[in-house]
């Protein structure tokens, strides 16, 4: 019995790893061609096409070198037990230059704040996510593409399968932008900021002689005005810190007396505070715990075994019996051997019962087995 | 040539198997003593207290020698750098385990396998392998964290602050350094001699 019990926790145990894949975790935000999508997960024997629809939305036509927002729409895919889906925004599907800025894209901010083609975003429980690139359009003229490409897993996946998807490619026409359009200076892309840091929000443009920002938190309808000085092509706009998990957008409209334009919703960029330690705090701390933690268990160890100079045992049974004054002669008690030779000499006379005679002390006893003692 | 990563996952293994089997032996050996009729009384068996014995005693001292190599190769695929409070708890459960760990097997050596028989040394040596072998899982579990995102502790109950780290003063950190040194110091030479339990 106990026998099958181990063998069913083990294999109980071997089985659980198969809830395991590659890298379920997923490999954070990052800049990537598909071939991470082609490489590994193409493999039929490891991938499977995603079950999830995946919409994007982009203007079909835009000027060169301007903002606009591409938005990914993910629904309806199976996902892990960490709902972890990853996006790439691509360029291309051949599997090595496809970055959108291969192809003469800027991406000025992606869905979470930096600037990646690769995002990693967890699915809420509704099953369906929406991801906002914004980017600067190709200066070169004439048509480009944009492809949607995702990972996910799934719960259960007794395959280990990864799920891939791989939208059709989205066509933009990229116009000549009219002369003196204000807008995004094309390598400006939103820093990121520290947590709870109210340093003003730098926005770099060109074309530009007055710039207005609106700023509200996600999820609010309506925006606020922020107060916005510089001048030039750098403007800095005070927008307010951001505290927790809270996520603020602010707008950008930029003009210049002949053109006024509206740009896309951008994030505040936030991450925390820059970690204050160091190797060397670590490894100190760790000694110093290791020897506290050694030295007390130690001396714990000493207090509660025996040890020199602890307290004495209490022999005071022993110690009395060892100082006790002798017996008076005659007194002495008897040894198990006397009491027997002592009982042997003792004479039963039926005459007189309940007493013994004791013929060499020449005295009548108490019979014991009489009831008597002596 | 090979990746100080893959070294320092070579060293984790032997160090986390090795404490495993050592903890497992150590409780089984404070359970045997304090419940001597538990599972029939084949656990408090002679034979069996001496191999549990025997075993904790093995993989514990094999884990403790492992430990610096296996911090400092995981030093080394880290850069040598700390830049998150998790990599920063993975030293401070490393030193933890460690301490847990050369208090179990120094107790051990000093007051000898019949130190089970007493009952608050056993279960001092009991609750010193436990806490021992979950400071160990805990700076194995980060090391997960940190490289695969997830851990086993993700479906445990247990899971000991990681996410944010109390970053000593490195004044306070010698300061403690000290302290610990001399409190070793006062236990080896000045407190009590812990002799050695013989039979009765």
């Amino acid at each position: 019995m106990h026998s099958r019990i181990s063998i069913v926790t083990v294999i109980a145990i071997l089985l659980a790893t198969g809830a395991s894949v590659a890298n379920p975790g997923g490999n954070g935000d990052a800049d990537r061609d598909y071939t991470c999508g082609g490489s590994c997960h193409g493999d039929p024997a490891l991938s499977t096409p995603s079950d999830g629809t995946v919409s994007v939305s982009v203007d079909s036509t835009i000027f060169s070198g301007t903002a606009t927002a591409v938005h990914v729409t993910a629904s309806g895919m199976s996902l892990s037990g960490n709902r972890l889906l990853g996006v790439f925004l691509l360029g291309s599907a051949d599997g090595n230059g496809d970055h959108p800025e291969d192809h003469g894209w800027s991406i000025v901010q992606d869905p979470n704040g930096g600037s990646h083609n690769y995002v990693e975003v967890v699915v809420p429980s509704s099953g369906s996510v929406t991801m906002t690139w914004v980017m600067l359009a190709p200066q070169t003229l004439g048509t480009a593409n944009l492809f949607v490409a995702t990972h996910h897993g799934s719960n259960p996946n007794s395959n280990n399968w990864a799920y891939s998807g791989l939208t059709r490619g989205y066509t933009v026409d990229v116009q000549p932008v009219p002369e003196n359009l204000p807008g995004f200076a094309f390598d400006w892309k939103p820093e990121t900021r520290v947590t709870g840091d109210t340093s003003p929000t730098v926005i770099r443009t060109t074309n530009t002689t007055s710039v207005s920002v609106q700023w509200m938190l996600e999820g609010e309808w309506i925006p606020h005005e922020a107060e916005v000085s510089g001048e030039g092509d750098e403007w800095h706009a005070q927008i307010p810190a951001t505290i927790g998990d809270t996520r603020i957008q602010y707008q950008v409209t930029t003009s210049n007396g002949e053109f006024s334009i509206t740009q896309p919703w951008l994030t505040v960029a936030t991450q925390p505070a820059p970690f204050d330690g160091d190797i060397w705090d670590a490894r100190l701390q760790g000694l110093a715990l290791a020897l506290l933690v050694t030295a007390f268990l130690l001396s714990l160890q000493a207090r509660l075994s025996p040890w020199e100079g602890g307290p004495a045992p209490d022999m005071t049974l022993e110690v009395e019996a060892e100082t006790a004054p002798p017996e008076p002669p005659g007194l002495e008690p008897k040894g198990p051997g006397e009491e027997v030779a002592y009982l042997a000499r003792l004479v039963k006379y039926d005459e007189h019962p309940g007493v013994l005679w004791d013929p060499v002390e020449e005295e009548w006893v108490d019979d014991p087995d009489f009831g008597g003692d002596e | 040539m090979f990746g100080a990563a893959t070294f320092h996952a070579a060293m984790a293994e032997i160090v986390v198997g090795s404490m495993v089997l050592a903890s497992l032996c150590a409780i089984g050996c404070s359970v045997g003593s304090i419940f001597p009729n538990i599972l029939g009384g084949r656990l408090s068996s002679e034979r069996m207290m001496l191999t549990m014995d025997k075993a904790s005693i093995a993989g514990a001292s094999l884990g403790l020698a492992f430990i610096p190599i296996a911090a400092l190769s995981g030093s080394f695929a880290a850069d040598n750098t700390v830049n998150n409070a998790l990599l920063y708890n993975k030293f401070v459960y490393t030193g933890l385990a460690a301490g847990f760990w050369a208090a179990f097997v120094i107790g051990r050596i000093r007051l000898g396998p019949r130190l089970w028989e007493h009952r608050s040394l056993s279960v001092l040596q009991g609750a010193t392998a436990t806490m021992a072998i979950l400071m160990t899982t805990m700076a194995s579990s980060i090391g997960g964290k940190l490289v695969r995102g997830e851990s086993l502790f993700d479906i445990m109950p247990i899971w000991l602050p990681s996410d944010s780290a109390t970053v000593l003063n490195p004044i306070v950190s010698i300061v403690l350094l000290l302290v610990g040194t001399g409190s070793l110091f006062a236990v080896f030479k000045l407190g009590p001699k812990a002799e050695r339990i013989e039979a009765d």
